[in-house]
């Protein structure tokens, strides 16, 4: 499909996560260091549901859409998981992945 | 976005090379930059990327019918651009083109036209840069297969993938599709019908927060261009690797490195090939915060194609 999969799927699982990635990632447009600084935002909502949502993927990937991550955002990372690994390595750093 | 009053005080923000206004072929891969014939003006690299697009791509050149009536009521300022008249574009395509090569796709357009592209050009956006006709087809085939950014006007800096229009060398980043909007009447008619959807309107008059950046929104082509709109749209898209667009992007990105390191690269060299077809796509718009006037503005926009279905595979590219 030609529209992004959050534009499909507004309540679609991940579409948060997917939007998010896509928008400040994507090689038209990118820019790591704006989504750094949004990170650190507790009061945007959209954040909030993002970082649980990135969470959610990193313990169980094969929850993700099929290919909408890789199409939508296109890492070059190899793999979603090796992709998500780094985003969140880059977004909080060394918190732990189960912290609440 | 950041300079509405830029025209009248002839000044830009954003940077202005100074350098030839064709592209030259950069080194490398493929044949040197000579002309076929005395009266052809294509380097052979041009030549054969045309060639495939229309064989492969079905595309072929042809004018835009510009509704010219409708481009001269379009208001910039609903688009964050500067307001400029017929005669102040003209004067400033005249007086930038060299500097800034990708203004001579406006000698081609409508004057309604040009004034939007100047007005684009003096607001800092760069979808009239990289996906408009000034792009030529083996510029966006190269773009795709070794990321040599077409803003990119430093011949050596273009071939080591560094990009044109971002600060301090960084290195250029493309999708595994280049498109263009290949007439400037067209591509000016979509931006201007583009700013009007209700769905890019939503996003530019969306109170402005300097942290957030809106998401993408894609409006179909159809509704922009017409039924027939698709005709005026071509791009290359990256040949998969062991039948994955994913790893195909990941190899792309090896062997530029060991290339650029004068290694032996492990993976295959990246190849494109035309997009089939644009029936059934839309333009994607991307947003910009413009700080200064605390509003969103439109970074680029682009044509995606529908399917991204790899010409001669059996199903469809799976990432």
């Amino acid at each position: 499909m030609a529209s992004f999969y959050w534009e499909r799927h507004p309540d679609g699982p991940f579409a948060t996560l997917i939007a998010v990635a896509t928008t400040y990632l994507d090689p038209e447009n990118y820019d790591l260091d704006s989504l750094k600084r949004l990170a650190e935002r507790e009061d945007v909502e959209e954040m909030r549901v993002f970082k649980l949502e990135l969470r959610e993927a990193l313990r169980d990937p094969s929850q993700l859409p099929a290919d909408e991550l890789s199409e939508s955002v296109e890492y070059t990372d190899g793999s979603d998981e090796a992709f998500l690994s780094r985003l969140w390595h880059d977004l909080y750093g060394d918190e732990p992945l189960d912290a609440t | 976005m950041s300079s509405r009053s830029g025209l009248e005080k002839s000044e830009l923000d954003v940077p202005g090379p100074n350098t030839i206004r064709e592209l030259p072929r950069a080194q490398g891969s493929g044949d040197q930059a000579q002309p076929l014939l005395p009266e052809e003006s294509r380097s052979r690299g041009e030549a054969y990327a045309e060639l495939r697009q229309r064989v492969e791509g079905g595309w072929e050149p042809r004018r835009f019918e510009a509704p010219r009536a409708e481009l001269g009521r379009f208001d910039p300022e609903r688009a964050g651009l500067a307001q400029v008249s017929l005669d102040a574009a003209a004067d400033y395509v005249a007086q930038n083109r060299d500097a800034r090569p990708w203004l001579t796709m406006a000698d081609a357009a409508s004057p309604e036209a040009r004034r939007i592209i100047a007005g684009a050009d003096v607001g800092g956006g760069h979808g009239h840069i990289r996906h408009e006709g000034w792009v030529t087809e083996d510029a966006n085939m190269r773009r795709v297969a070794h990321l040599e950014d077409p803003a990119q006007l430093d011949v050596v800096k273009r071939n080591l993938g560094i990009d044109g229009l971002r600060e301090n060398d960084q290195h250029h980043r493309c999708r595994s599709t280049a498109t263009r909007i290949t007439d400037p009447d067209a591509f000016a008619t979509a931006f201007a019908r583009g700013v009007e959807h209700p769905k890019v309107r939503e996003v530019l008059d969306m109170p402005f927060d300097p942290t957030i950046r809106p998401k993408v929104v894609t409006v179909p082509i159809a509704d922009l261009l017409g039924i027939h709109g698709h005709r005026y749209c071509s791009g290359w898209q990256l040949e998969p690797a062991d039948g994955s667009m994913n790893t195909a992007r990941t190899n792309r990105d090896a062997w530029l490195v060991a290339r650029a390191e004068g290694r032996k690269p492990h993976s295959l060299e990246p190849k494109a090939r035309p997009v089939p077809t644009f029936e059934g796509g839309v333009i994607a718009f991307l947003f910009e915060r413009n700080h200064a006037e605390n509003r969103y503005g439109i970074a680029t926009m682009f044509p995606r194609p529908a399917e991204r279905q790899a010409a001669g595979d059996q199903s469809r590219i799976r990432s």
